[in-house]
C-alpha cells in the first residue's frame, strides 16, 4: 500500500514545537478542559487509565519479567512452580550454559554479522538508488520509480520459493549460494521501502543547495558524499533502525538458505535446539537473544515510536 | 523420519565410528574395488560431524582422516560438516553441496535410489569381502527394485519400548518384569499416571511425520501393514484393522484412562528430553536412543529400562526396525565412487567387522565419557554382532541389566522394514489421525484412517 | 526543472542524441548510481516476480531441465484435501485477529491520548512486545502455552480456579491460542500508529462538538472516529493483508496440528516447496504463491472502491 493514506514523517524536522504547544495549550485528547473539571468525567477517565497501565505493565512487561527470573531458575523449579520467585535457589548457571555449550555466543555473533552485512546493502542500495531517482533524475528515472513501486504490491510471499531456486541455482553464475552470508545480504538490499523513503527525503532537500554546489563545479559524487550524504544523517538513521531489526527478526529466509547450523543466526537456531536443550538454559538463551533488541528499543526509542508509524503505513 | 532423530541418530554413528580409532592395519584390509582409476590422483569431501561437535571429537576424525589418507595416498579427503534434516537434503542435493560421501536414514535411502538421486555403487558395494555378509534385511535397505546397490547400511536399530524404572517402582510395578502385551501396557500406562502423576505413556505426535512412524509401529506389532506392493504400484493399506485397532488403544489411554500426560506434539528430541527428565513412565523409539539420552539429557543410569516391544500372536505382527545407510553424490564419477567406498569401508564398516578397530573404537567412547554397548541390530549377520560384542565385553558401560529385557527378547522378534513407497508421505498422513484421536475426544478413527489412506495413495502415485 | 535539466531538454531538441553526447551529460555517473539498485532490485526482486509467473506453469526438480505443464499445477493445489482447510483456517485467523487486535489498540490509544503525563511510560510498555523478535516471542508463549496444570497460563488462571486448559494441544483451542500470542506480539505498533493520527485531529471539531453540549461517548464515536478513518481502513487492510500471509506463529507453535487445524495458506505454500526431503513440488507452491498473491490483490481493489466513499 502507499503512503498516501497518511504521509510518514519523513521531514524529520518535524513540527516538535507545534505539537509541544498544542499540548499545552490544550492536553491533545477527545475532552476538554472543562470536561476533565467534571470529578465523574475524571474518576471514570482515571480508572480506565490506571487499569490500562496495570494492563501494559502486566502485557508488556511481565513476559520479560518472568523470561529473566526463568534464565537463571533451576529447570526443576520452573517446570513445577513456573510463578513462584527462586523457590529453590538461583541457577546463575543455565547461562553461561546457554553462552558456551548451547554456543549461544557464536549465534549471536552470526546473527550480529548478518544484520551488519544487511544494513551496509540496503543503505548502499537506498542511498545511490534515491539520489539517482531524486536529485539526478535521469530520462528514465519514472519508468524505474513506477518499478520500484510496483513491487510494494507484490505479497512477499510470492518471491519466497522462486528467490530460494535463484540462490540454489543461480542463472549465469552456476554457483549455489546456499550457505553464503552473500544470500542474505544481497536480498536485502532489495528493499522498495528503503528507497521510496529516501528518495521521499531527498525531494524534499532544497535544490539550491544542490545548484550551488553545482556552481562550484562538484559532480556527481561530490554532490552524493559531501552536501546530500551529510544532509541525510536523520533518515539514514531511520533507515538502518529499520535494517538491524528487520534482519534481528528475519526467520524464514536464513532458515532456507542457511542449511549449516554453524552460520545460523540466533532466530533460526533456538527453535531447533529447543527439543534438546533443558527449559532453564533454553530460556537464559531466549533471554539472552532479547536482550539486544530491547537495549536498543530504550536507547532509541524515539526513532523506534517514530518508525513505528511509517512502517505499518508502508508495510505490506 | 523425523530430522531431528536421524540426525541424532547419525550423529550417534558418526560418533561411533569417528572414535573408532583408524590403524593402520586396515589398509591390508581395504579392498581393491578394481578400478582402473585407482593410481591417478582424486579428492572426495566425507561428511564429518554434525556441526557443534567438541574440539575433542573434531581431532579424532581429523586423526581417522590422516590415517585413512596414509594408507590411500592417491585420495585426497575433504571433511565437511553436515546433519540430516529433509527440506535442507534437498536443497543440498540440487545445489551441488552435498559431500560426495553422506549418510540418510533407511526411510530415504531406497526412494532417493529409485529416483535416480544416488550414485550407483553396485560394481563398488559388491566387491567388498564382507559383501555377502550383510544381513539381507539390512542390505536390501541400501538396494533398488532392480537389484542396484545405491547405499551400504552403517547401522541398525529396532523399535523398542522405552521406560523409566524409578516411576515404575513408584506405582507398584516390577521395573524388572515389564509389560508383555499390549493390554498390560495400557493397564501399567494407567497406574502409573494414577500414583505418580506422570504421564504412564507417552506418544510422538508431532507432524513432522514421527507420529505416523510411531503408529506404523504399534500398527506393525499387531500384524498391520501400510502398504502392499513397490513403487509407484504400491497400494496404500493405511486403513487397516492393525491402524484402527492402535488408534483405538491410543484414545482408550488418552481419553479414558488420561494416562498420557497433557502434551501431545512431542517430537523424537522432545520425549526423550522428558523422558530423560523423569516425566515419562513409558514410550516407544528405537532401541539405540540411550547414547542421545546420555549426551543430550544426562539422563540418570538408573531410572532407565528397555524391553522389546510387545507383539501380538499373529503371523503378522513384527517389530519395526530402521537404521542409517552411506551413500554417494550421483554425479560422482568412477574414481570418485571408488575412493568414496573405500572411505565408507575404512570407516563405517571396519569398526563392525575387525576386532581391533572395534576395540579402540571401544575405548576412546569411554574415554570421552560415552555409552558403549548400547542396543542395536547387526549390520552383518547375527554371529558377526554376537562375536563384535565379545571384543567390547571389557569396556561395556551401560546397566546391562536393565537392557537385557530388550536384548534378550529382541532376536525373536520378527524385524519387519519400513513401508517401502513414498515413507514419509505415508508417515505423513498418518501424523493427523494421531493427532486428531489425541487432540479431539469424538475423532472418527475409521473417517480419519479413510482420509489419510487416499493421501497416502496419491502421494505413492506421484513418488512423493 | 532544475537547470541541469533544461540544458538538457534544450540539447535533446537541437541535436542529434549520441552516445558521446550521452556519456558527457552524466549518462554513465547516473548509470553508475543507478547499478546497484538495478543489480539488487533486478537479481533479486524482478526476475523473482517473473520467475513466479512462469514456475507456476511448469514442473521442475531442479535437477532435469523444467517441463511446461499448464494449469496442472493449479488443478493439483485446487484438488489438494488440505487446501480448503488452509484457506479456512487462514481466514478464521484474519477474522479472530480482527476481533482480538483491531477495537483493543484503538481503545488504548484514545485512553492515551488523554494523558497529561506519562504518555512515553505508556507508550513503551505497549511497546515491548514488539522489540522482542518474533521467534523468541513465539517459543516463550509455547512455554506459558504448556497445556499441564503446572503451565504458567494454567498456574495463573488456577488461582482463580479456571483451566487447565489444553491451550496449543486441541484442534479447538490452537488457532484461538496462536492469534492471542500474534495480538500480544504485534497491537503495540498498531496503538502508535492511533497515537501519531490522534496527533492530528482537528482540536476545532471538538470544541465546536462541545458547544453543541455533544458528551465524551458522542465525541469520540462523532469526531475521533470518523476523523481517523484514513488510519482506520488502511491499518484495517494492512493487518488483513498480513494475517492472509501469516506463517511464524502456525510453524513454530504447531506445524500446522494437531490435525491440521493451524495449517494455513503459507505454511502450505512451505510444505510444498520444502517440506519434502525428497525435493519440493516447486511448481504447486509458486501456484498457490500466485493464488494467494491474486486474491489479496482484487480484494484490495474491492476493498478501496468499497472504502472510498467513506474515507472522503
Amino acid at each position: 500500500m502507499t503512503t498516501t493514506a497518511f504521509r510518514p514523517p519523513t521531514e524529520t524536522a518535524e513540527p516538535n514545537t507545534t505539537a509541544a504547544a498544542r499540548v499545552t495549550d490544550d492536553d491533545g485528547g477527545v475532552l476538554s478542559a472543562a470536561e476533565w473539571r467534571r470529578p465523574r468525567v475524571r474518576f471514570t477517565v482515571g480508572t480506565a487509565q490506571a487499569l490500562l497501565f496495570v494492563g501494559l505493565l502486566v502485557l508488556g512487561l511481565g513476559p520479560l519479567l518472568w523470561l529473566a527470573k526463568s534464565a537463571i531458575t533451576p529447570t526443576a523449579d520452573t517446570i513445577s512452580r513456573p510463578m513462584s520467585l527462586f523457590p529453590g535457589g538461583f541457577a546463575w548457571h543455565n547461562v553461561s550454559t546457554a553462552w558456551t555449550d548451547v554456543r549461544v555466543g557464536r549465534y549471536f555473533w552470526n546473527t550480529i554479522l548478518l544484520a551488519f552485512g544487511s544494513w551496509v546493502s540496503q543503505l548502499v542500495v537506498a542511498t545511490t538508488g534515491g539520489f539517482v531517482l531524486s536529485v539526478l533524475r535521469p530520462k528514465y528515472a519514472t519508468f524505474v520509480t513506477g518499478l520500484l513501486l510496483g513491487t510494494l504490491f507484490v505479497p512477499a510471499v510470492v518471491l519466497l520459493v522462486p528467490l530460494y531456486i535463484e540462490i540454489v541455482h543461480p542463472p549465469v553464475i552456476h554457483t549455489s549460494f546456499i550457505d553464503s552470508y552473500w544470500a542474505v545480504w544481497l536480498p536485502a538490499g532489495a528493499s522498495a521501502f528503503n528507497v521510496v523513503l529516501v528518495k521521499r527525503f531527498f525531494d524534499n532537500l532544497p535544490r539550491e543547495v544542490f545548484e550551488a554546489a553545482k556552481v562550484d563545479g562538484a559532480g556527481a559524487f561530490r554532490l552524493f558524499f559531501s552536501v546530500v550524504l551529510p544532509m541525510s544523517r536523520p533518515i539514514l538513521g531511520v533507515v538502518s533502525v529499520f535494517a538491524v531489526l528487520a534482519s534481528w527478526r528475519d526467520f524464514l529466509w536464513p532458515l532456507l538458505v542457511l542449511t549449516n547450523p554453524d552460520e545460523q543466526p540466533l532466530s533460526v537456531r533456538l527453535p531447533s535446539i529447543q527439543p534438546q536443550t533443558e527449559l532453564g538454559v533454553f530460556l537464559a538463551a531466549l533471554f539472552i537473544a532479547t536482550l539486544v533488541p530491547i537495549a536498543a528499543f530504550l536507547i532509541f526509542q524515539r526513532s523506534f515510536l517514530r518508525g513505528s508509524g511509517l512502517g505499518g503505513a508502508v508495510k505490506g | 523420519m523425523k530430522p531431528a532423530r536421524l540426525s541424532a541418530s547419525i550423529a550417534v554413528l558418526v560418533a561411533a565410528s569417528l572414535l573408532a580409532a583408524g590403524c593402520s592395519s586396515s589398509k591390508s584390509k581395504t579392498t581393491n574395488t578394481g578400478s582402473s582409476a585407482a593410481n591417478k590422483p582424486v579428492t572426495i569431501s566425507v561428511a564429518s560431524l554434525i556441526p557443534g561437535s567438541t574440539k575433542e571429537a573434531t581431532q579424532q576424525f581429523n586423526n581417522q582422516v590422516a590415517q585413512f589418507v596414509k594408507a590411500n595416498p592417491t585420495i585426497k579427503v575433504k571433511s565437511v560438516q553436515y546433519q540430516w534434516t529433509g527440506p535442507t537434503f534437498a536443497a543440498k542435493l540440487a545445489a551441488g553441496t552435498l559431500p560426495t560421501v553422506f549418510t540418510v536414514p533407511f526411510t530415504d535411502g531406497r526412494t532417493l535410489g529409485e529416483n535416480g538421486q544416488l550414485a550407483d555403487l553396485t560394481k563398488e558395494v559388491k566387491a567388498l569381502p564382507y559383501f555377502t555378509k550383510f544381513n539381507p534385511g539390512v542390505i536390501a535397505e541400501g538396494t533398488t527394485s532392480d537389484g542396484k546397490v545405491i547405499a551400504v547400511p552403517t547401522a541398525a536399530y529396532a523399535q523398542a519400548l522405552h521406560y523409566n524404572r524409578k516411576l515404575f517402582q513408584q506405582a507398584g510395578l516390577d521395573p524388572n518384569s515389564p509389560p508383555k502385551t499390549w493390554d498390560e501396557v495400557v493397564a501399567d500406562a494407567k497406574q502409573i499416571t494414577q500414583k505418580t502423576g506422570k504421564a504412564g505413556f507417552a506418544e510422538m505426535g508431532k507432524n513432522d511425520n514421527s507420529a505416523g512412524w510411531i503408529l506404523t509401529t504399534l500398527a506393525y506389532s499387531l500384524g498391520g501393514r501400510m502398504e502392499e506392493g513397490t513403487g509407484k504400484d504400491a497400494k496404500a493399506t493405511l486403513d487397516n484393522d492393525a491402524t484402527k485397532q492402535a488408534l483405538q488403544m491410543l484414545h482408550t489411554l488418552r481419553w479414558d484412562d488420561k494416562a498420557m500426560g497433557s502434551n501431545f506434539d512431542w517430537g523424537w528430541s522432545d520425549i526423550n528430553q522428558a523422558f530423560a527428565a523423569g516425566q515419562v513412565g513409558m514410550f516407544v523409539n528405537g532401541s539405540d536412543i540411550y547414547t542421545n539420552l546420555v549426551q543430550a539429557s544426562k539422563i540418570d543410569p538408573s531410572i532407565y529400562g528397555v524391553t522389546t516391544i510387545p507383539v501380538a500372536a499373529n503371523d503378522q505382527a513384527g517389530v519395526l526396525g530402521g537404521g542409517t545407510l552411506a551413500a554417494v553424490r550421483p554425479d560422482a564419477n568412477a574414481a570418485e565412487k571408488a575412493a568414496a567406498v573405500k572411505w565408507i569401508d575404512f570407516f563405517y564398516e571396519q569398526p563392525l567387522i575387525d576386532k581391533t578397530q572395534a576395540m579402540r573404537n571401544a575405548q576412546t567412547l569411554i574415554a570421552s565419557k560415552q555409552p558403549v554397548g548400547v542396543p542395536a541390530l547387526p549390520v552383518f549377520d547375527e554371529t558377526q554382532y554376537k562375536l563384535a560384542n565379545t571384543w567390547i565385553k571389557s569396556y561395556i558401560n551401560v546397566p546391562q541389566e536393565q537392557m537385557s529385557p530388550f536384548t534378550t527378547g529382541i532376536f525373536d522378534q520378527k524385524l519387519i522394514p519400513e513401508p517401502a513407497a513414498s515413507t514419509q508421505s505415508v508417515y505423513h498422513a498418518l501424523d493427523s489421525a494421531v493427532q486428531a484421536v489425541l487432540t479431539n475426544k469424538s475423532a472418527n478413527i475409521d473417517q480419519l484412517l479413510k482420509t489419510a489412506n487416499g493421501v497416502a495413495q496419491s502421494a505413492i502415485q506421484q513418488g512423493k | 526543472m532544475t537547470r541541469q535539466q533544461a540544458v538538457r531538454a534544450a540539447g535533446g531538441r537541437r541535436r542529434r542524441r549520441t552516445p558521446a553526447t550521452w556519456a558527457r551529460n552524466g549518462g554513465v555517473t547516473n548509470l553508475l548510481f543507478m547499478l546497484p539498485m538495478l543489480a539488487v532490485f533486478g537479481a533479486f526482486s524482478w526476475y523473482p516476480i517473473v520467475r513466479t509467473v512462469t514456475m507456476a506453469f511448469q514442473h521442475t526438480n531442479l535437477v532435469q531441465p523444467a517441463e511446461w505443464v499448464g494449469w496442472q499445477n493449479f488443478r493439483n493445489v485446487w484438488n489438494d484435501p488440505i487446501f480448503p482447510t488452509a484457506v479456512r483456517n487462514t481466514l478464521w485467523f484474519a477474522g479472530l485477529a480482527l476481533v482480538f487486535g483491531y477495537p483493543l489498540p484503538l481503545a488504548a490509544a484514545v485512553l492515551m491520548s488523554e494523558l497529561r503525563r506519562f504518555r512515553g511510560i505508556f507508550s513503551i510498555l505497549a511497546y515491548l512486545p514488539v522489540v522482542i523478535p518474533p521467534v523468541v516471542a513465539v517459543l516463550l508463549w509455547k512455554t506459558f502455552y504448556d497445556g499441564g496444570s503446572n503451565g504458567v497460563f494454567n498456574t495463573v488462571l488456577g488461582w482463580v480456579h479456571l483451566g487447565p486448559y489444553p491451550w496449543l494441544q486441541s484442534s479447538d483451542w490452537a488457532m484461538p491460542s496462536l492469534v492471542l500470542e500474534s495480538t500480544w506480539a504485534n497491537a503495540g505498533g498498531t496503538v502508535i500508529i492511533y497515537l501519531a493520527a490522534l496527533k492530528g485531529v482537528n482540536r476545532e471539531l471538538y470544541e465546536a462538538a462541545s458547544i453543541d453540549g455533544a458528551g465524551v461517548w458522542k465525541k469520540v464515536f462523532h469526531v475521533t472516529i470518523p476523523q481517523l478513518r484514513g488510519v482506520l481502513l488502511v491499518t484495517m487492510i494492512l493487518q488483513i493483508i498480513g494475517t492472509a500471509q501469516v506463517f511464524l506463529e502456525p510453524y513454530l507453535f504447531t506445524s500446522g496440528g494437531p490435525n491440521n487445524s493451524t495449517i494455513t495458506v503459507l505454511l502450505l505454500i512451505y510444505n510444498y516447496a520444502f517440506g519434502n526431503s525428497l525435493g519440493g513440488d516447486y511448481g504447486s507452491a509458486t501456484a498457490l504463491s500466485l493464488m494467494l498473491a491474486a486474491f489479496l490483490a482484487v480484494f484490495s481493489l474491492i476493498y478501496l472502491r468499497v472504502t472510498r466513499a467513506w474515507s472522503d
